[in-house]
C-alpha cells in the first residue's frame, strides 16, 4: 500500500461522527439484549431504547459547541455546517418521540417490537449522516438506508391490508424517485468528469468540485438536465407536487408512529439535503430557483386544497404535510440570496417537529386496533371526555395552523419576511413580483388550512348530530387508550413548548439565525 | 472495429430489452433480461471498464437475474388473458412517448460537450479492480459502513415481514 492511502484510512475521525455512532450502536445494543434476556424481561427492550436515545440527546445538548464546523471529513465526505449540531439534536428528539409513540402504537399490535426501535435508530443516525453530506456518494448510501428502512417501518403492521397497500406504494414509488435521482447523480458526475471542459474534476461526485465545475461553466445542458433530475429525486422525499402522489395513502396505511416519523424526520432530511444541493447548485441559480418556484406554488395549492375534503385525520395530515412542504419550499428559494432563509426554515422545522408530535400522540390514543381507520368522527366528544388530549390536540393543530401565539406561527412568520428580503434581490428569470406572488399564494393556503384544521378541532370540542345506533349496530368509534403518566409528561411538554416558543424565540431562534 | 462492435451490442441490447417487455411468457421475459445484461457488459467491456463489465455479468446476470427466475418459478404466474388498455392509459402513454422522444432528441443535440479528443490513458478510479478495491476501504470506508447498517435493517425487515408469529394471523 502507498503512504497515501494509508494517510487516507487513519484521516478518517470516528469520533467527530460520535453521536451517530451512539445511536447505531443502541440499536446493535437492543438486538443483543433480546437475545440475552429471557422472555419475560423483553418489556425491557422499548425503555433501553427510550433511555438511550434521552442519554444521546442529553449528551448532545451538553457538547453543543463540540461540532468541527466547516472542516471536511473522512476525506471530503462529510462537511458539518452550521446547522449540523441543531440538526443532529432534531432527528435525535424526533426518533426518541415516534420511539414513545411506538411503545403505546405496538401495545395494540400483535408485531414484533424490538425491531421497530432497532430501524427507527438506524434510520435516524443515517439521517444525522444525510445532513452533513458533501459526496454524492455518501449523500446516496445514507438516503438509501433511511429509504429501505422506511419501506419495512410504512408495511410493519402486516396484518393490515392497507398498510401492506402503503407499503407495495411507498416502495414502488421510492424506487422510482431513487432512480431518478441517482440518473441526476450519474449526469452530474459524467459532465463534470470530462477532463476537456474547464474545471473538471476526478472526485467529481464532491460537492466543492462539482460547484467548482458548475461555476466554470455555466449553462451546460448535461448539467442542467441532471440538476432538475436530482432536484425531483429529493421533491419525492419531502413529497412536493408532482412528487407527492404517494402522500395520502402511505400516510392513511403506516402505523401512526410511523406516520410522524415520516412527516416530521424524512420530511426535515429532505429539506437539510436540499439546502445543501441548492447551494452546490448555485452556480445555476436561475434554473433552480424557477424549479423550485414552481415547485413550492403548486405545493401549497395542491396540498390545502386536497386536504380539505379529507374526513381520515391521517389522509389530512399528510396532504397537510404537503402544504408545510411548500411553505419551507418558498424559504429554500430566499435561501438562494439570503442565507439567514435556512435557519428560519430549520426553526418552522422545529416548530414543526413540536405540533406534529403533539398532535400525533393524542391520535395513537384515540385510535383502535385499526390503525388505518381514524376519522374525524372519533374524535367527538374527546374535549369532554378527556379534556387533556382535547387541549393538547387543540394546541398541535393551532401551531400547525399558524395561530398566533403559538410557534407555528412564529415559523411562519420568519420564512415568509426572508422571502420578503429575498424579492429585493430577484434570482435569474423571476422578478420581485414572483416573489410577492408566492408570499400570496402561500397566504391564501394558510387561510384555507384553517378551515379543515379548525373542522378538526371543531369534531373535538363542539357535539355534532350523529346518527343513533340502531340494534345490534356496535359503536364504530374505537375505545380510547388510558394516557399513561409519562405519556402525559411527553404530551404536556410537547404543547407547553409550542406555546412558549411562540412567545419567546429566545434561545433556539437566537442560536439558529446567528448562524 | 469498435464502432462495429458497439453497433453490434448496442442493437443487441435493445432487441432484448424489447424482449423483456413484449414477452408473454415471463420466464422467457427473465431470460430476455439476462440477455440485456450480458449486451451492457459488452459496452463496458468497450468502454475498457472491465471491472464494470464483470460485476455487471456477476452480480446483475448471475444472481439478480437468478433470484427473479427462481421467485417466477416459485410463483408459477401464468400470463391469462389481458386486458385492453383504457383510454386514460393509451392518452398518458402516448403523452410519455412524445415526451420521450423530445427528450431524446434534446439529449443528441444538445448532449455533446466537445469534440476534442480526451487525453490518453486516464483511466477511472473504478475501473482497475485495485484501485477500486483500496478506495473502497480508505476513503470510503464510512459510506462501506453504512451499508452494513443498511443490509442489518433489511435483514430485520424481511423477519418482520415474511416470519409466522405466534398469535397473529396474515390476511389471506
Amino acid at each position: 500500500m502507498n503512504p497515501e492511502l494509508i494517510q487516507a484510512a487513519a484521516d478518517n475521525p470516528w469520533m467527530a461522527i460520535a453521536p451517530e455512532i451512539a445511536l447505531a450502536g443502541l440499536a446493535l445494543l437492543l438486538l443483543v439484549a433480546e437475545i440475552f434476556l429471557p422472555k419475560s424481561k423483553h418489556g425491557l427492550v422499548p425503555s433501553i431504547s427510550v433511555a438511550g436515545q434521552l442519554g444521546i440527546l442529553v449528551g448532545l445538548l451538553v457538547n453543543w459547541n463540540g461540532a468541527s464546523v466547516g472542516q471536511p471529513l473522512f476525506n471530503g465526505l462529510l462537511m458539518p455546517g452550521a446547522h449540523t449540531q441543531f440538526l443532529r439534536a432534531f432527528f435525535v428528539a424526533s426518533s426518541l418521540l415516534v420511539s414513545v409513540l411506538g411503545v403505546v402504537a405496538l401495545a395494540k399490535q400483535k408485531m414484533p417490537k424490538v425491531e421497530f426501535f432497532v430501524i427507527v435508530q438506524v434510520v435516524s443516525a443515517a439521517m444525522m449522516l444525510l445532513s452533513q453530506a458533501n459526496h454524492f456518494v455518501l449523500m446516496f448510501v445514507a438516503l438509501e438506508t433511511v429509504t429501505v428502512g422506511f419501506y419495512i417501518l410504512v408495511s410493519y403492521v402486516r396484518t393490515n391490508p392497507l398498510t401492506l397497500e402503503a407499503g407495495l406504494k411507498y416502495l414502488i414509488t421510492g424506487a422510482l424517485s431513487s432512480g431518478l435521482l441517482l440518473f441526476g447523480i450519474v449526469l452530474l458526475y459524467g459532465v463534470a468528469g470530462n477532463p476537456t471542459l474547464p474545471g473538471s474534476s476526478a472526485d467529481s461526485m464532491n460537492f466543492d468540485a462539482l460547484y467548482g465545475f458548475l461555476q466554470a461553466n455555466p449553462g451546460n445542458f448535461l448539467a442542467s438536465l441532471g440538476i432538475v433530475l436530482v432536484l425531483s429525486g429529493v421533491a419525492f422525499k419531502i413529497g412536493a407536487v408532482p412528487f407527492q402522489i404517494w402522500i395520502p395513502d402511505v400516510y392513511q396505511g403506516a402505523p401512526t408512529p410511523v406516520t410522524a416519523f415520516l412527516a416530521v424526520s424524512s420530511k426535515a432530511a429532505g429539506f437539510a439535503i436540499l439546502l445543501t444541493l441548492v447551494n452546490v447548485f448555485s452556480p445555476y441559480a436561475g434554473l433552480v430557483a424557477t424549479v423550485i418556484a414552481i415547485m413550492a406554488a403548486a405545493t401549497i395549492l395542491f396540498g390545502n386544497l386536497a386536504a380539505l375534503t379529507q374526513h381520515n385525520v391521517k389522509r389530512l395530515l399528510g396532504l397537510s404535510g404537503v402544504s408545510h412542504a411548500g411553505y419551507l419550499l418558498i424559504g429554500v428559494l430566499a435561501s438562494l440570496t439570503v442565507p439567514v432563509a435556512a435557519s428560519a426554515i430549520y426553526f418552522y422545522l422545529f416548530a414543526y417537529l413540536l405540533a406534529s408530535f403533539a398532535v400525533f400522540g393524542v391520535m395513537t390514543h384515540v385510535a383502535g386496533e385499526n390503525d388505518a381507520d381514524q376519522e374525524l368522527d372519533h374524535y367527538t366528544d374527546l374535549a369532554k371526555t378527556n379534556p387533556f388530549l382535547g387541549g393538547i390536540l387543540a394546541i398541535g393543530l393551532g401551531s400547525l395552523a399558524g395561530i398566533p401565539p403559538l410557534a407555528g406561527f412564529m415559523g411562519k412568520l420568519l420564512v415568509f419576511m426572508t422571502v420578503f428580503a429575498a424579492a429585493g434581490a430577484p434570482v435569474g428569470p423571476l422578478t420581485a413580483g414572483c416573489y410577492y406572488g408566492l408570499l400570496g399564494v402561500a397566504i391564501v393556503g394558510v387561510v384555507i388550512s384553517i378551515y379543515y384544521y379548525f373542522g378538526w378541532i371543531k369534531a373535538a370540542y363542539f357535539d355534532t348530530w350523529r346518527a343513533p345506533l340502531l340494534e345490534g349496530e356496535t359503536d364504530p368509534t374505537p375505545a380510547r387508550t388510558p394516557v399513561a403518566c409519562w405519556m402525559r409528561l411527553t404530551l404536556g411538554l410537547l404543547a407547553l413548548a409550542s406555546v412558549v416558543l411562540g412567545l419567546y424565540q429566545g434561545p433556539v431562534a437566537g442560536w439558529l439565525l446567528l448562524r | 472495429m469498435s464502432a462495429i462492435l458497439f453497433n453490434l451490442f448496442a442493437i443487441f441490447t435493445v432487441a432484448c430489452a424489447l424482449g423483456v417487455v413484449f414477452n408473454r411468457n415471463t420466464i422467457a421475459s427473465a431470460l430476455c433480461l439476462l440477455l440485456a445484461l450480458v449486451g451492457v457488459a459488452g459496452i463496458f467491456a468497450l468502454l475498457e471498464a472491465f471491472l464494470l463489465a464483470v460485476l455487471m455479468v456477476l452480480v446483475y446476470a448471475g444472481a439478480v437475474v437468478a433470484l427473479f427466475l427462481f421467485i417466477v418459478m416459485l410463483l408459477d404466474v401464468s400470463g391469462g388473458e389481458r386486458k385492453p388498455f383504457g383510454k386514460a392509459t393509451v392518452f398518458s402513454g402516448i403523452i410519455s412517448a412524445g415526451l420521450l422522444v423530445v427528450g431524446l432528441i434534446s439529449f443528441t443535440k444538445h448532449g455533446a460537450q466537445t469534440t476534442a479528443e480526451l487525453p490518453a490513458g486516464a483511466a477511472a478510479s473504478g475501473s482497475v479492480l485495485k484501485a477500486y478495491g483500496e478506495q473502497l476501504f480508505t476513503t470510503y470506508l464510512l459510506p462501506v459502513q453504512i451499508v452494513g447498517f443498511l443490509l442489518l435493517i433489511a435483514m430485520l425487515g424481511v423477519i418482520v415481514l415474511s416470519k409466522k408469529f405466534q398469535g397473529l394471523e396474515d390476511i389471506k
